[in-house]
Order: C-alpha cells, then structure tokens, then sequence
C-alpha cells in the first residue's frame, strides 16, 4: 500500500486518487480502494470517473447494490460515461437479464463506436439470450421504429427512421429511399445479377437496410451501427414479411 | 499508399473465391481508375452504375441520418455488389458470386479501402 501509494502521489498532476484506487482495486485490497475511491469523491463529488471506479470496487467485492448506485451516480454526472454503462451491463448480464444489458452496451457502444470490447460483449451478451425469448412484434406505424414503409414513388405509407426522428425525416427518406431502390433494380438488371434481394448502406453511426416488400412497396430499416449487418438483415427480412401483411390488411 | 500498390491490392481482392472483379471507382464521374477482373466482366458499367449506386445510398442516408455512407452493398439472387468509400471521391467495389465469403470480403475491403490514400 505505501509503495502504491507513493508511486501515485508522486505524479505531477491531481486525481491521481483515481489511479491509486484503481491499483488496490487491482490487487484485491477493497476496503483501502474504497477509502480512496470516497477520500476523492469528497473532493471531486461530480466527478463521473470516481464514481465508477467505486462501481468497479463495489461490484468485485459483490455489492451489487453499492455498485448500482455508483455507476447510477457516475451517469448522472455524465450521462454517456462507457464505464458506468459497461458496468450496469456486466451486473445486469451477472443478473441474466440479458434485454437490459444489451440496452446499455449499445448505449455505450453509439458513445464510443470504435470500442471493439464493446461489439464482443455486446455478441456475448446476445448469443446468451436464450432461443425461445422472443422479440418485441415489429412496430410499423411508429414513427420511432426504424421501420420505413414507402411505394415506388416515394411516398411514406407508414413507419418512420427511428427514436427522435420527425414524419418531415421519414417523408424525405421515403422520397430518397424510392431512388435508392429503383437504382438497384436498375444496377443488378443491367449488370445480370438477377433479382435484387436487400441492399445495405451503412455509415459511421447507422445501418440501414432495404428490401422489396412487393413489386409496389419497400421497407427501409435503420438501425444504430453498433447492430451488426447479419442480424439487421435478419430484422428486415422479419420485418419485411410483418409489412407484408400489413399492406393485406390495408387493401 | 502509393498507385504501384492499387494493382497488388485488386489482385488480392480477386483472390478470393467466387470475386468475379475488383475495381477502383471515381464516384464523381463514374469511371473506372484500376482493376482486376474476368474479361466477362464490363467494368465501365460496373463503374457507372456503382457510382449512381453510390450518389443515391448517399442522398437516403443524407436524409434519414444526416450523414453520410461509407459502405454500399447490395444483393441478389445471382450476384453481390460491394462498395467501400475510400478518400473521397474513390470507392473501392468489388463484384462478385452469391457464394462468395461475405465476412472476409467485407473486412478484406474494409482494410484495402481505408488505406488507399
């Protein structure tokens, strides 16, 4: 302890608590990282980071309780904070409940993208899921379902692009979704590929796929691009067959 | 990464089982920069019509997400078309067999696209 302890305060900077707590957290010494981990939430009580090294303490010690409440505190100091919401996920997955811990690591994942550690826990966690735990029925006349539902001329039949997306976003990716499609009808017959099945279009941020729901109509799925692309084709094509019927009951 | 190393990089892409071609695509005019393909292939075309592929993929994606697309990739019943953004306005496409193996092509692409600067 004195020797970690020296090492630390000797860094030219502050929070070095941080570091500290996190070693003897390291070396199972819990009860003297906590005392750390609380010496510096009293000075910096707003500071995310500390809270959630108390997280990491409380839940190797198995205080699940303790270890809820700080990273609760770390997000209300900031809300997009990648250890506390690792940390909700990992003790929400310990706990088997596998819809609330894929709900964090997503959050976490669209906070930081390009965490690889993310995506793998994110498939650990949804390969847990057991087979028979069925997914939420499509929603198609929600706005905030990432399920767009338009004709060939562009017009929005119903749907929308997802969670804080207006009707004016879905009309206009309606109105560009009917070119889109109509372009890839026009590329696999000009280049003998046959019929088209679904095409992908994926950025920084998104996914989103479409698929011919019949000769008249298409579906366009937008999904966050922490979704990886076989399961979001698998989404569609699930989607795809909900639309369907949807167009059946309304003619 | 220099020009030499374009052709090195299709050839590899080619590689894989069941890429019928590889291609280096100016989305701006739609013509073809590099490439590696079977003769049956018609590269112009493939170019031209990626590069219209493209400005769309980009206009729905501008309009759901305000962003912009850095992977197109569309599928049919006898083929796929794979296109990755490289440094504006180059993508890097590839055509290819529907038995081909996606995961490795799309990674495979993926890594080529990013390092054509």
């Amino acid at each position: 302890m004195n020797e970690v302890s020296s090492s630390a305060s000797s860094r030219p900077q502050g929070l070095a608590f941080l570091e500290l707590g996190e070693r003897l957290r390291q070396r199972g010494q819990y009860e003297a990282a906590a005392t750390v981990a609380n010496a510096g939430l009293v000075h910096y009580p707003a500071l995310a980071d500390a809270h959630d090294l108390l997280g990491r303490i409380r839940s190797d010690q198995g205080q699940d309780a303790s270890a809820i409440s700080a990273w609760r505190a770390a997000l209300e100091c900031d809300p997009g904070h990648v250890g506390a919401l690792k940390g909700l996920a990992f003790l929400s997955f310990r706990g088997r409940d596998f819809a609330t811990a894929e709900r964090y690591l997503e959050q976490a994942s669209r906070e930081s993208p390009h965490d690889l550690t993310l995506l793998s826990a994110l498939d650990k966690v949804r390969s847990a899921r057991p087979a028979s735990a069925p997914e939420a029925p499509p929603q198609l006349a929600d706005l905030s379902s990432g399920l767009l539902l338009f004709d060939g001329q562009g017009m929005r039949l119903t749907g929308g692009i997802g969670p804080g997306s207006s009707a004016d976003v879905a009309d206009a990716a309606a109105a560009e979704g009917a070119g889109l499609v109509r372009e890839a009808g026009r590329v696999t017959r000009l280049l003998g590929l046959g019929a088209w099945q679904h095409l992908l279009v994926e950025g920084a941020d998104f996914r989103l796929a479409a698929i011919p729901v019949t000769a008249e109509a298409f579906l366009l799925v937008s999904r966050p691009s922490s979704m990886p692309a076989g399961r979001l084709m698998a989404t569609a094509t699930r989607a795809g067959l909900a639309a369907r019927d949807w167009l059946e009951r309304m003619t | 990464m220099s020009l030499e190393r374009w052709p090195q990089i299709l050839r590899e892409i080619t590689g894989i089982a069941g890429v019928r071609g590889a291609l280096i695509v100016s989305t701006d005019d739609g013509l073809v920069i590099a490439e590696s393909a079977m003769e049956s292939v018609p590269t112009s075309d493939v170019a031209a019509l990626t590069s219209a592929l493209v400005s769309r993929a980009r206009k729905t994606a501008h309009a759901a997400h305000g962003a912009a697309p850095r992977t197109v990739h569309l599928t049919a019943s006898e083929g796929t078309l794979l296109a990755m953004a490289g440094p504006d306005p180059l993508w890097l496409v590839a055509l290819a067999d529907p038995h081909v193996e996606l995961g490795r092509l799309r990674v495979l692409l993926g890594d080529f696209a990013v390092s054509l600067a």
